[in-house]
């Protein structure tokens, strides 16, 4: 049991009243999920096993649900983190102003990839999507404060008061030294923030998908058969599906016996 | 050059008085729309102000305000009205704008409309990475319910309203508003099949209506200065003002107030032009998801109807402009690869289709393009068209058709081996 680990149980009573007030805030319990799990991210600077089974618990949910929930959110952190976390902003404004020199100078002088944390556990660094700051393109956030004009100058002297310990954003919370990456990945082409399945590591999407002749754009054809006929008659199905649902679930309770089960 | 007139009704006084501190703002005719609800007029009237002023939702569809209102069914169950503040949709920023330098301005329209819908709990979701914003507006709402605005028998008019402020957590998604109401949930930020809509079965399965903060924030100024004085503005169909965020290849990029039916034209010029010696290739007119117009097209009116003839939309009102030095390639690369990259994963075509076509284009931005990828991006992008529960997946084909028939040779010249 590592030190933050040995502190969770204090952590827990203390944030339980606030954990108690989110929670309160809502009609329903499930509600403070995100809210519950950024406050213990506040204090642990990541999100936690012990925070996502409490979480769990006070929300009367099993810990996979939670863990589910959590992993589709990219500002929670799964894996410890720098105290600062720096985002550029790779969207199309940024990139028409600048954002790929911007990208490009942190990546050199932090000797790190978007993605990966500095050996030093000082700083992680991610090439984000569009953060809403186009006026000001391009741009980027420390810890989620906003910061513009990222010239090399100003790059330099951002990294040297981080490292100083100067830095006008405060630093987040680091219980845990950080591994080169808190991306959760099974392999290399997902620890890219990809969702698909069927193309991972495959050159062509033309013999994406893999199977027999299942190939990617065959399938996607097919897809688009089925699915117009599906787009033209979504009510239309859905209202036939429901009736069909409630005269199966008919014959089925015809079947069941007096103790409620299905006979046989 | 004629001098463009500027407008200003939500952006009045952003950048000249500090809107955040309630004081001011109540110097400034602030909260007596909502106090004035209370005393004198009845939901139905509220209502009615929404429907009869034309006002059309801000976030993106477009769709009238009054007649999303009026789907609530008639029944007696809590009902909700959610503000969705989790602007993400590429090149947009008016929202973070209103909630981090007009949150009163934000918190009356929510109000307002929570009177209008009879409902007694509203939300706002704010998008995660709005730290600021989401400081700005909690301040403000704490403000407000200590002078008595939010809170239990408002200014003993008998009406209850509550509050919530909810962070989201980073997924582009939740600004789809089954997306976001799953998310309000505590649940993985992935739309929802629809019927039924959130007016019928929104948060908890009760009537709620999901509106976006411009929209909202507008119900104020259209209860002061009347529903005519609103509808007066703009075009037919498309009536009153709208804040459109321009930004790209221009000198002052920023947010701009108009009345719908300003040439865009007009918007460049508010926006400083293009830099000097530049040329104008073309302008994407309503965020990532609409398709490009031309230099030709520059007359167009921006509103509704007439970029929707257009064959592109006005959408969340973001305009990004793009000048002779464009690479289109990485462009539409760019945007591709944000779709693929925010996709929730329930439907595979907007899932594989989105992932392949960034694969493709990302061969073309190392100019190893292959014969036949041009067609294949064609045929793909409009394979995943309008068969997935949500408009993300059919957000990828537009412009990158629109930029793969205008800009055929910048394509054409990164094939491996040209």
């Amino acid at each position: 049991m590592n030190e933050r680990e040995a502190e969770f149980p204090a952590l827990l009573a203390r944030l339980r009243p606030q954990c108690e007030a989110l929670i309160a805030q809502y009609e329903h319990h499930r509600s403070a999920l995100l809210p519950i799990v950024q406050l213990f991210q506040e204090h642990e600077g990541f999100v936690s096993p012990q925070a996502v089974r409490a979480t769990a618990q006070m929300l009367d949910l099993t810990p996979a649900v939670v863990e589910s929930t959590v992993s589709f959110y990219t500002l929670f952190y799964r894996k410890p983190v720098g105290k600062y976390v720096v985002q550029i902003c790779r969207g199309l404004a940024c990139s028409l102003n600048g954002a790929e020199d911007v990208m490009r100078i942190f990546r050199s002088k932090l000797g790190i990839a978007s993605l990966q944390t500095t050996p030093d556990g000082l700083v992680s660094y991610e090439e984000v999507e569009c953060l809403a700051a186009c006026d000001r393109a391009s741009c980027g956030q420390v810890n989620l404060e906003f910061v513009y004009g990222l010239d090399e100058g100003a790059i330099d002297e951002m990294l040297a008061a981080m490292r100083a310990g100067t830095y006008a954003v405060a630093p987040m919370a680091q219980t845990e030294i950080p591994g080169r990456s808190w991306s959760v990945a099974q392999n290399a082409d997902v620890a890219r923030g990809r969702k698909s399945s069927g193309a991972v590591g495959t050159r062509s999407p033309d013999n994406a998908g893999g199977v027999g002749d299942a190939s990617g754009v065959i399938m996607l054809d097919r897809i688009a058969e089925l699915g117009l006929a599906f787009h033209g008659a979504t009510h239309e199905r859905s209202v036939r599906e429901a009736k069909e649902i409630v005269e199966l679930a008919g014959d089925h309770l015809g079947t069941l016996g007096n103790d409620g089960r299905a006979g046989h | 050059m004629t001098v463009v007139p500027v407008t200003k009704v939500l952006t009045q006084g952003i950048g000249e008085a500090d809107l955040r501190s309630i004081d001011v703002y109540r110097k400034r005719g602030g909260y007596e729309q909502w106090t004035r609800a209370l005393a004198s007029l009845t939901s139905e009237q509220v209502m009615e102000y929404a429907d009869k002023s034309g006002l059309r939702g801000r976030g993106g569809a477009g769709f009238p305000t009054g007649r999303k209102w009026s789907f609530l069914p008639k029944v007696e169950k809590p009902r909700y009205l959610v503000c969705n503040c989790d602007e993400a949709e590429p090149g947009t920023f008016k929202d973070r704008m209103l909630i981090e330098n007009a949150p009163h301005l934000v918190l009356e329209g929510m109000l307002l409309g929570a009177y209008g819908i009879g409902s007694h709990h509203a939300f706002i979701y704010i998008r995660g990475e709005f730290k600021e914003g989401h400081r700005v507006f909690s301040r403000a709402l704490e403000e407000a319910r200590a002078a008595g605005l939010v809170g239990k028998n408002v200014r003993k008019s008998g009406y209850d309203i509550e509050v919530t402020v909810h962070r989201g957590a980073g997924a582009y998604i939740c600004g789809e508003e089954t997306g976001l109401l799953n998310s309000l949930e505590g649940k993985r930020g992935e739309p929802r099949l629809k019927p039924p809509f959130p007016a019928v079965e929104g948060l908890y399965g009760m009537p709620t209506v999901v509106n976006n903060v411009e929209t909202l924030a507008y119900l104020v100024p259209i209860l002061a200065r009347g529903l005519e004085w609103f509808a007066a503005a703009g075009t037919e169909r498309s009536k009153g003002y709208k804040i459109v965020s321009v930004s790209g290849h221009v000198q002052r990029p920023g947010n701009y107030e108009v009345p719908l039916g300003t040439p865009v034209r007009e918007l460049l010029e508010l926006a400083g032009g293009l830099r000097p010696e530049r040329t104008l290739k073309a302008i994407q007119p309503g965020g990532g998801s609409s398709a490009c117009i031309f230099e030709e097209q520059l007359d167009l009116p921006y509103d509704y109807e007439s970029l929707a003839k257009a064959g592109t939309m006005l959408g969340s009102g973001a305009m990004v402009v793009f000048d002779d030095t464009t690479d289109f390639v990485r462009a539409a690369y760019n945007l591709v690869r944000f779709y693929a990259h925010e996709s929730c994963g329930q439907c595979t075509p907007c899932r594989e289709g989105g992932h392949w076509l960034e694969l493709v284009l990302e061969r073309f931005t190392q100019g190893r393009g292959l014969r036949g990828d041009l067609e294949m991006l064609h045929r793909v992008s409009a394979a995943i068209t309008g068969i997935n529960l949500c408009p993300l997946g059919d957000s990828i084909e537009p412009f990158l058709k629109s930029v793969l028939v205008r800009f055929p040779e910048a394509f054409e010249a990164r094939l491996a081996g040209e």
